[in-house]
């Protein structure tokens, strides 16, 4: 067993740079530690607006902008078999190992992960979303996401609860599941440098505001806790659909001087929103893993959130104050904390986040996970057939027809374009000079 | 002295550096090898096309079938055709500037000239298109917005395209 075997990793996901998520920033960060570990990397995504194409990002992470329109809510349009030519064009000039896709949402991911395994590459998933059962959406991605289950080499989830969710939906063993949190880039989330007074509480909220994320129960909270605490205020960021509801609670109750909105908060100014206040307030009404929380918590401020998804299994619970989704409920939790708010450090808060958040651990753990997938063996399409027709009555023949499909396809690509003539992309070594600016070493493929 | 450094089944590359004149001019041709099977093919798709086109069109009426067959055969013919491209060279004449040549199997040539002066950097792109991936040589130039390609029509493959670029490389220092 070679443990200090270098891998080449395909990131396929319809979301990324520059999008700014938990998603996008968790595929950038794990490829630049997965770098720093010295494997190579190589990101899918589809284009977005006029950026298409080849782009490198920071220490030499190459990004390929396939110029597929996005067609609903960032997704590129489910062709099945029209993304079969340029997948198999950039696993082979790449030279790829293994396939890493990301978000059961993302069409790209599971058209990517069902080319790779048709040509006998091992693939991950990972999932970082928690779905429903019940409504006509979530049973259709669920059968999609059977799919790409169903032959799987390992599959990665962000938190237990998440783990349980994704195999309870898409019937996968708990086995070849691993549970791998996300972090947070503690250098980046630091704490203000003098602490504020706690003469006036901020109460900072930052969150895209739309129902899932349970904008509603800020309507409910917010006058409540404003009539309890005279010495509290609110801080609102972010922008949606609810936003007009929060207005609407404002103008209610007249908390124009105690609550502020301050509309979309681009990604690089989150921190110094954050360092403006005491306690950070998520309402989510579900979430498999909230990194929202974390950044919080890395930036010194204690966390009043909701008890759902993955949500109690992220901080300690001298970090974290729980409280149902229910708005009495919660401004109970709120109070709580704001008892509890004089004894918090922030510095004590974020070098404890540090040693228990970080990146570079998230890259071991998923190092681990490429090392245990490339261990299995290889099959051939007979063997691997009758995982498909397991998955239903009727959806499991329609999965294997649509694998055979996709195997004869690429036999006949392989025919028309054989894997010879499309050439290797020589490495690009990035060569630091200390006085002048980085320069790119063109090392030339062997013949 | 010309040297034959690479080919595959569908370019040839050759290198001729001539000392005629007091100053050595650099020629880097690309040359499409003639296949008869390609031009077959070319025709046979174009002959398909034709047919089912005035079949449709004369004998039997319009309608989305018969559109749909018609887009059919024009796609076949279009993926089928061979370009009547003979040859595509780039003649560097050092310190004067770079003259990219098209020569057609008809005889036609079309020539472009970029004064030396022009031309700020040569670069290998890697382009993206929806179903492939592919190599291409352009050159930046100054106070343009576009970049020029060296080898407008052919797609070599890049081992043919690295002396080519160092060459310019060389030449536009």
């Amino acid at each position: 067993m070679d443990q200090q075997r270098k891998h080449r990793i395909l990131m396929v996901s319809d979301f990324f740079y520059p999008n700014f998520g938990g998603v996008e920033s968790h595929i950038y960060y794990l490829s630049q530690c997965l770098l720093k570990l010295g494997h190579k990397v190589v990101v899918m995504t589809h284009a977005y607006g006029n950026r298409s194409g080849v782009r490198y990002v920071t220490n030499g992470l190459k990004v390929y902008y396939v110029p597929w329109r996005p067609f609903l809510m960032q997704n590129a349009l489910p062709t099945f078999y029209g993304t079969l030519p340029i997948t198999r064009t950039i696993l082979v000039r790449e030279k790829i190992s293994i396939v890493h896709g990301h978000q059961a949402f993302s069409t790209l991911c599971h058209e990517a992960l069902m080319h790779a395994r048709t040509m006998g590459y091992k693939i991950i998933f990972t999932d970082h979303s928690l779905y429903g059962f019940a409504d006509v959406g979530s049973i259709h991605m669920n059968k999609v996401l059977q799919f790409t289950l169903a032959d799987i080499s390992q599959a990665i989830c962000v938190s237990h609860t998440s783990k349980e969710n994704t195999v309870l939906r898409s019937g996968i063993t708990p086995e070849r599941v691993f549970v791998i949190p996300n972090a947070v880039d503690t250098a980046m989330f630091s704490p203000a440098p003098n602490r504020l007074s706690c003469d006036e509480i901020v109460i900072i909220v930052v969150s895209r505001l739309v129902y899932r994320k349970g904008a509603d129960l800020l309507v409910e909270v917010i006058p409540e806790v404003c009539r309890l605490f005279p010495n509290v205020c609110f801080v609102v960021g972010g922008d949606g659909p609810k936003r007009v509801r929060l207005e609407e609670m404002r103008e209610k109750y007249s908390l124009q001087d105690r609550v502020e909105m301050l509309g979309a908060v681009p990604h690089s100014q989150v921190r110094s929103v954050l360092i403006s206040g005491h306690i950070f307030l998520n309402s989510s009404l579900t979430e498999a893993f909230c990194i929202a929380i974390l950044e919080a918590a890395s930036c010194g401020l204690l966390t009043v959130s909701t008890r759902v998804g993955g949500v109690p299994e992220v901080l300690p619970d001298d970090m974290i104050v729980l409280a149902e989704p229910d708005p009495g409920d919660m401004v109970h939790a709120i109070g709580k904390a704001i008892h509890m708010l004089p004894n918090i450090n922030p510095h004590v808060m974020h070098s404890r986040m540090k040693k228990l958040y970080s990146w570079h651990d998230v890259a071991k753990r998923t190092e681990t996970v490429y090392n245990c997938a490339l261990q299995s063996s290889d099959e051939n399409l007979l063997q691997r057939l009758p995982r498909y027709l397991k998955c239903g009555a009727w959806a499991g023949k329609l999965f294997g027809l649509v694998m055979i499909v996709n195997f004869l396809l690429w036999r006949l690509l392989e025919l028309w374009q054989p894997a010879e003539s499309i050439e290797e992309v020589p490495d690009l070594v990035l060569v630091q000079n200390e006085h002048e600016e980085p320069m790119q070493d063109f090392v030339e493929a062997r013949d | 002295m010309s040297r034959g450094l690479a080919s595959n089944s569908k370019y040839s590359y050759n290198h001729l550096n001539g000392k005629g004149a007091s100053e050595a001019i650099d020629v880097h041709d690309i040359t499409v090898k003639k296949s008869r099977l390609r031009i077959f093919l070319s025709y046979f798709g174009a002959a398909v096309f034709l047919t089912a086109t005035f079949y449709l069109v004369v004998l039997k009426e319009l309608c989305i079938s018969s559109i749909w067959c018609i887009l059919v055969c024009f796609s076949l013919a279009k993926v089928l055709h061979h370009k009547p491209i003979k040859k595509e060279s780039v003649v560097i004449l050092p310190a004067f500037g770079v003259q990219l040549e098209t020569h057609y199997w008809s005889g036609r040539v079309i020539r472009r000239f970029v004064p030396i002066s022009k031309i700020l950097k040569p670069v290998l792109n890697e382009c993206v298109t929806p179903v492939t991936c592919h190599w291409s040589l352009a050159l930046i130039l100054r106070d343009e917005d576009e970049l020029m390609l060296v080898f407008q029509k052919l797609q070599p493959p890049v081992r043919m395209l690295v002396p080519v670029w160092k060459a310019l490389c060389a030449a536009s220092h």
